[in-house]
């Protein structure tokens, strides 16, 4: 996988004399919060951001002149996410994924719960942030990942499927299953106020 | 679930996911970074990444490397050619006699057991290649099995 995408070059970018320490905590947050997403540990997020950072400065000259910056940083950290999640992940798919591997036909999972029309009406947004990597942290990979993938990174499903190496009908009925836990985990933990199970 | 279902639980989804915001990097992070690309650049540069070599010792790399390249095939190709080869090949040839026996023993084996086996009824061969196959398949269905019990029971339960 290529970890490192184009740039596109504008005189509107960052000053070309910014400070790489200055560029570094205007994307931290967000190359740290894109990484935690995927693999779900925070000490292997900071060493893949630490990674993210150490090629963006490598790059630094392209990247300070930019305004596709932040776009450039969040593709790093997810490719390197993707990659480590993979590395680790070949070790024990046989078994883990064993039954995932069954749900790669074109059929739509059958589901029994109404979609509730908003989340979190009454909570503030750090409440939020907490309630939703809580119901993150209890999918599995293969239904967390793409998720995340389709909804945070704004992939579409082929490529989602492309980089995950599995069909597109396993990725659309894993991220249709995991939309469907995720609403039963919100609504249960209290975040709906009026959940809607069938 | 109806596609006017699934519709509005993406739009749900989608929204409740967004309005989350992100999480802030640990202050060490900062720290690590630049303490690592001051190792990093302290470093001579032929220990550091290519993309850091000056330019003319990665002209210099580059053609000593096709320059290798080149000389490395034709030595072997000269090699080959050369009585030097032939006379090497017949030395290691007579070292080497003994895998010529071997190979007439195991012909010899292969020989007498496709003859054992010719003499057992073809029933016979395919029920214990069948018995073989379902003593495999349930070595993996009992570790599979196992794995599941053992190591799901301590991650957190998929809802679905």
């Amino acid at each position: 996988m290529n970890d490192e995408p184009t740039v596109q070059h504008a005189p509107s970018g960052l000053a070309r004399d910014s400070d790489f320490t200055t560029f570094m905590r205007k994307y931290q947050d967000m190359v740290f919060t894109t990484s935690a997403r995927l693999v779900r540990n925070d000490a292997q997020a900071e060493d893949i951001s630490q990674e993210v950072f150490i090629k963006a400065h490598e790059h630094f000259e392209m990247l300070s002149a930019s305004p596709t910056a932040g776009g450039w940083l969040k593709t790093v950290a997810t490719n390197l996410s993707l990659n480590h999640l993979q590395r680790y992940r070949k070790r024990w798919r046989f078994f883990s994924e064993m039954r995932s591997t069954d749900s790669s036909g074109e059929e739509t999972p059958e589901v029994d719960f109404a979609a509730p029309d908003t989340f979190f009406e009454a909570m503030d947004s750090e409440e939020r942030r907490e309630w939703v990597e809580a119901a993150l942290a209890k999918l599995p990979d293969h239904q967390r990942i793409p998720l995340v993938l389709y909804h945070f990174e704004d992939a579409p499903y082929d490529e989602i499927a492309r980089r995950l190496g599995v069909s597109l009908a396993k990725v659309k009925t894993d991220i249709l299953r995991a939309r469907v836990a995720l609403a039963k985990i919100l609504s249960r933990g209290g975040a709906s106020p009026h959940p809607q199970p069938n | 679930m109806s596609p006017n279902d699934t519709e509005k639980l993406e739009a749900a989804i989608h929204r409740a996911l967004r309005s989350a915001p992100g999480r802030r990097a640990p202050a060490s992070l900062e720290g690590r970074v630049l303490s690592e690309l001051g190792r990093l650049s302290s470093l001579p540069w032929w220990r550091r990444s290519f993309a850091y070599w000056p330019l003319a010792a990665r002209v210099v790399f580059f053609a000593g490397s096709a320059v290798a390249a080149a000389v490395v095939v034709n030595a072997l190709v000269m090699v080959g050619l050369s009585t030097f080869a032939h006379d090497l090949a017949a030395g290691v040839g007579q070292r080497l006699a003994w895998i010529s026996l071997a190979r007439n023993v195991a012909t010899e084996i292969g020989d007498k057991a496709r003859l054992v086996i010719g003499a057992i009824p073809a029933l016979w061969l395919y029920g214990a290649a069948g018995a073989v196959a379902l003593c495999y398949a349930t070595l993996a269905a009992i570790a599979a099995a196992a794995y599941r019990a053992f190591s799901f029971a301590r991650r957190p339960a998929a809802t679905s």
